[in-house]
């Protein structure tokens, strides 16, 4: 007898639709968190323009109550990040290992950094939020006397936020869109390679405002 | 002319003796010019093991038999040409496949299964009207069904596959592939509802990862980031829509 | 001791290529069960490789207007060289619409007509007509009046492969693949089934049914350079022959393509000089319209290849370390056309030769192609000397192609013979009983499990099945080729019945446990030889020149006293097969000049 393709199970015991919606959680979650991330760093790196553009733009963030709704905001959305795209490790994750060393491929690889870098960010982040809202309000001489100690940390922190940002959003538009991969990947590549300069722009400036203060 | 001898180092194991356990045999063999895989298993079959199995057919990269590891990699055994390697080459079967011995594996099966699965084949209502002219069609609509109805179901997107290597019911780019060429196809008459009972889950489109290693390994060189995304984006529309 | 599996079903079909799955789709739409057995997945058949397309007089496209099946006959007839069935041939051209309108219907992206002014390679303007639009179109190809060949790209015959395959899947029909029936149950009037061995296990399998069919392709592995797949060794053949009852058509007709690629002998499809490639010497002189001057390049596939060997002769050949060759010119159709209509063959050429076609020259020369004959059915498709047995495909001979078989006109018959003889066979189920013996069944299973066990246990002799096939392979390239002779051929005979002795005593040289190969290869190679032998014997018998069959000795048409078909029968213990002959049904079309090649007719000098 032919397989009708329909499983009565599958129809019956859970909604349909909810791989979707799953997959859809993921992709906009990720995109949110891109953006954040993005905008942050931009943020970060007005240092590099001065303490006082950085301290005002903290100021102006905190007056109009921005950080209050916007810190709980993203910190739900890396959370339903968190749930939804836990449910892509595989459950023997030895499979997928073994698949990876047998299957020369670069693409498979980079994914294994992405669980990596994922647990990474998932610890160095918590901290890092932590240690900011602990040292509430923002402002350029604490940033730069933690970043002066901590630099180390940050640095990690950059490097894995941006690898696992870049490659998660590639692989989105790799799955949904019709832009060719080469085209994307060279649009992100660069993208990323500025972030990151940015990025460490701005953790020099600090480091180096974080060693006058002392 | 080369003058090189080749080392194949190949994977043995027939399940009609199971006492032996699988292991890796060494074969020397002096390279030919223009010599395929093809020729170089064909030569050791007849000259040194006649009892190795491996599966080609066509021999021309039409009816995908051949796959195979070729050095880690899914490839067309026929296609690939031995110049292009060093002198010591591995050959294992395709992952995924159930072995039927040494590098032969049951793709047959597989995709028949997939076949049901996804239901591949034109659904219409209609009868065949043998008294009438054939439904008028456009030349782009045909190239654009032809485009991927070319899969020649060899297997090598699948073998490549994380998803496919870890789940066992997931669809693969060679099944998603196959949707999207009926979904182009006006004499279907499927709605994206019925579509989305087959492939709107992660068994189906959902269950990709992005890896595209389908596609680094398409032997035939099939566009299947740009079909896996449409059927994505088509399911996800069908899928809100409800 | 019984220590095999029955299976029992009302059709029992060998082979699950193009015909065999259309005759399946035709049972079961009858609602008989019905087994295909394979030797590979269906979709792996042979049929995927055809790349050309398949004949029809739809005469849509501006180089078709006013293409009918009466142009499609008198083009097939003539291109038979007047050896085929006209009523056959008649009965094909007028149901080829139909079936490739349902192929349409089940799924076949078939290129279509795009309206509009167009140039030719040669410079010829055309237009298709905006009332044409959107409906099937055809291309050129070699011997026809018309262009009526319909295709899908480069792809024909696996997109036709695949649509047939989908529909098998959709009503539900049982393939078992990896399964190779080794000979057929009879009991000398009528056939029960087969037996056969898995091909995943080594393992046999009996198979009973109400009608068998054999739809196994063509033989063209016997030849050492051939085009077609490594599966096709005319298995099915070899099993209808060794019945003893049945006999086998016109098999000394064989078909030689003017363009497989040196040296790994892969078809460069006639589409490539249907749209407009041209063949040339060494000097790359176009040396055709010198031999052909209507037809040129596109005269029949016998006269192209006859005409390149007579230019090797005559020097023109390019040198090369695997004999001469010709060049096949498609680098004016621009890389365009070459990536989109004929990109497989560009792909070929890319992959396995290392030759860019856009830019380089394609190596060709002759190379075996096609089996004319095959298990004489009448034009219903029941087979000669044995009830309840069937043939369609390449596997028969119920003999649209005569002596030459046009171009496109061999993945028309698959489908129109599924469907004509499909609906004949579902007939004769309907109305069969199943009746048979166990001891037939149990006797037929036995002599073959005997037939692997000696082979195993080595008491028939130690002679090693490669060496022996190789050498069969040799003689037929070497003697039984393009241009034959007497002498020749006869040495063909004298060497196959040795090898045939040989084959009568191998051994193996590995264990032969499960689904050895050796094992495989040595089960079918007696009957290869047997088939070979046929080819040879028939041929030497045949003291006159008819389509693919050039004698030198005997270089006109004779249709005084060979206006017939060859039957040959392997009666028990034979050492050579036994040639009957039969007459060629003759009904609207009496025998006349081809209009190209070295005017075979009689009649005229």
């Amino acid at each position: 007898m032919l397989d009708t393709g329909i499983s009565p199970q599958r129809s019956m015991g859970r909604n349909p639709r909810i791989d979707l919606y799953l997959d859809l959680a993921q992709l906009i979650s990720g995109f949110l968190l891109v953006g954040f991330l993005w905008t942050h760093m931009v943020f970060v790196a007005t240092i590099i323009i001065g303490a006082d553009t950085f301290n005002s733009l903290a100021q102006f963030l905190d007056d109009y109550y921005l950080s209050y709704v916007g810190i709980p905001f993203i910190g739900l959305v890396a959370l339903i990040h968190v749930i939804v795209v836990v449910r892509r490790i595989p459950n023997r994750y030895q499979d997928y290992w073994r698949h990876a060393r047998t299957i020369m491929h670069f693409d498979t690889w980079t994914w294994i950094f992405q669980v990596v870098t994922a647990l990474g960010i998932a610890i160095l982040a918590s901290i890092h939020v932590f240690a900011v809202i602990m040292g509430w309000p923002i402002d350029a001489d604490t940033s730069a006397a933690r970043m002066h100690a901590f630099w180390w940390f940050y640095l990690v922190l950059l490097i894995l936020g941006e690898y696992h940002a870049g490659f998660g959003i590639y692989r989105q538009f790799v799955k949904w869109g019709w832009i060719k991969r080469k085209t994307i990947g060279f649009a992100l590549k660069s993208i990323t390679v500025i972030i990151v300069a940015l990025g460490l722009a701005a953790l020099w400036v600090f480091v180096q405002l974080g060693g006058a203060l002392r | 002319m080369s003058n090189r001898t080749l080392t194949f180092s190949v994977f043995r194991y027939n399940p009609a003796t199971p006492e032996i356990k699988p292991c890796m045999q060494s074969y020397q063999l002096k390279e030919a010019g223009g010599m395929t895989m093809f020729v170089a298993l064909t030569k050791i079959r007849e000259e040194q093991d006649p009892s190795l199995m491996f599966d080609f057919v066509c021999r021309a990269s039409i009816c995908g038999s051949c796959a195979m590891l070729i050095n880690g990699k899914p490839r067309l055994a026929c296609k690939t040409l031995t110049r292009d390697y060093g002198t010591k080459i591995t050959l294992m079967p395709l992952p995924v496949f159930k072995l039927i011995g040494d590098l032969s594996v049951d793709t047959g099966t597989w995709f028949r299964r997939l076949s049901v699965k996804t239901r591949a084949w034109v659904h219409t209502k209609k009868e065949f009207d043998p008294t009438v002219l054939e439904e008028r069609m456009d030349n782009a609509t045909a190239l654009e069904i032809y485009e991927p109805e070319r899969c020649i179901e060899c297997g090598c997107c699948i073998a490549g596959c994380a998803t496919a290597n870890i789940r066992e019911d997931f669809l693969g780019a060679a099944g998603l592939n196959r949707v999207a060429r009926f979904m182009v196809d006006p004499r279907d008459e499927r709605s994206e509802q019925e579509y989305f009972e087959i492939v709107g889950s992660d068994e189906g489109v959902f269950g990709c990862y992005g890896l595209m290693a389908c596609e680094d390994n398409c032997p035939t060189k099939l566009p299947l980031q740009y079909q896996l995304a449409f059927v994505r984006r088509k399911m996800a529309v069908a899928g809100l829509k409800r | 001791m019984s220590n095999y599996q029955t299976h029992i079903t009302d059709v029992l079909i060998i082979g699950a290529g193009l015909a065999g799955e259309r005759a399946a789709i035709e049972a079961s739409s009858h609602g008989l069960d019905s087994i295909i057995l394979s030797l590979v997945p269906p979709r792996r058949s042979h049929s995927t490789a055809a790349q050309g397309g398949m004949q029809a007089s739809l005469a849509n496209c501006a180089m078709g207007k006013g293409d009918s099946t009466d142009i499609h006959f008198a083009d097939t007839v003539k291109g038979s060289d007047w050896g085929c069935e006209q009523d056959v041939a008649r009965l094909f051209c007028e149901t080829v619409p139909i079936a490739v309108r349902q192929m349409a219907y089940w799924g076949v992206p078939w290129s279509r007509v795009v309206a509009g002014k167009k140039t030719l390679p040669n410079g010829q303007e055309i237009e298709d007509t905006k009332d044409k639009e959107g409906l099937i179109t055809g291309r050129n190809f070699g011997g026809t009046a018309k262009w009526r060949t319909c295709y899908t790209a480069d792809g024909t015959g696996h997109t036709m492969q695949y649509t047939i395959d989908s529909i098998v899947i959709s009503l539900g029909i049982t393939v078992h693949d990896r399964m190779e029936a080794i000979s057929l149950i009879h009991d000398g009037e009528k056939c029960l089934g087969a037996v056969a061995r898995c091909l995943r296990t080594g393992k046999l399998n009996v198979y009973i049914a109400k009608a068998t069919v054999i739809a196994t392709g063509g033989y063209g592995r016997l030849y050492d350079a051939s085009t077609n797949a490594i599966i096709c060794e005319g298995t099915g053949m070899a099993l209808a022959l060794d019945t003893g009852q049945v006999p086998l058509g016109n098999m000394e007709a064989v078909q030689f393509h003017p363009t497989g690629m040196v040296p790994v002998w892969i078809l460069i499809t006639e589409g490539a000089r249907g749209d407009g490639g041209y063949l040339l010497d060494k000097n790359q002189h176009r040396f055709m319209p010198d031999y052909e001057p209507v037809k040129k390049d596109l005269a029949s596939r016998d006269v192209v290849s006859r005409r390149m060997i007579e230019h090797f002769r005559k020097g023109f050949g390019v040198d090369s370390p695997y004999g001469p060759h010709m060049w096949l010119d498609i680098r004016h159709l621009g890389a365009k056309h070459i990536d989109t209509n004929l990109r497989e063959i560009a792909n070929i050429c890319r992959n396995f030769a290392g030759i860019d076609p856009i830019k380089d020259l394609i190596p060709v020369r002759p190379t075996q192609h096609y089996s004319m004959g095959g298990v004489r059915i009448n034009s219903e498709g029941f087979a000669y000397g044995l009830k309840g047995l069937f043939a369609v495909g390449e596997a028969s001979c119920w003999d649209l192609h005569g002596f030459n078989r046009l171009g496109g006109n061999s993945l028309a018959e698959t489908v129109v013979m599924g469907m004509i003889v499909g609906k004949k066979i579902a007939e004769y189920a309907l109305g069969a009983t199943l009746e048979y013996t166990s001891d037939v069944v149990e006797d037929a299973a036995k002599q073959q499990q005997e037939r692997i066990d000696g082979l195993i246990s080595g008491r028939h002799g130690r002679e090693d099945v490669f060496q022996v096939r190789r050498e069969m392979e040799e003689t037929l390239m070497d003697y039984v080729g393009i241009f034959r002779t007497g002498p020749a051929l006869q040495t063909a005979v004298d060497k196959l019945q040795v090898l045939h002795e040989r084959a009568q005593h191998l051994g193996l040289r590995s264990s032969g446990v499960g689904a050895n190969p050796e094992v495989t290869a040595a089960l079918r190679l007696p009957g290869m030889i047997r088939l070979a032998l046929c080819i040879s014997y028939g041929a030497l018998q045949r003291t006159e020149s008819r389509g693919s069959h050039a004698r030198e000795d005997f270089p006109k048409r004779d249709d005084a006293n060979w206006l017939k078909r060859t039957l040959a029968y392997w009666p028990e213990g034979a050492v050579l097969p036994e040639l009957k002959y039969e007459p060629v049904t003759i009904t609207e079309l009496p025998p006349g000049d081809r209009g190209y090649g070295e005017s075979s007719a009689s009649s005229k000098k």
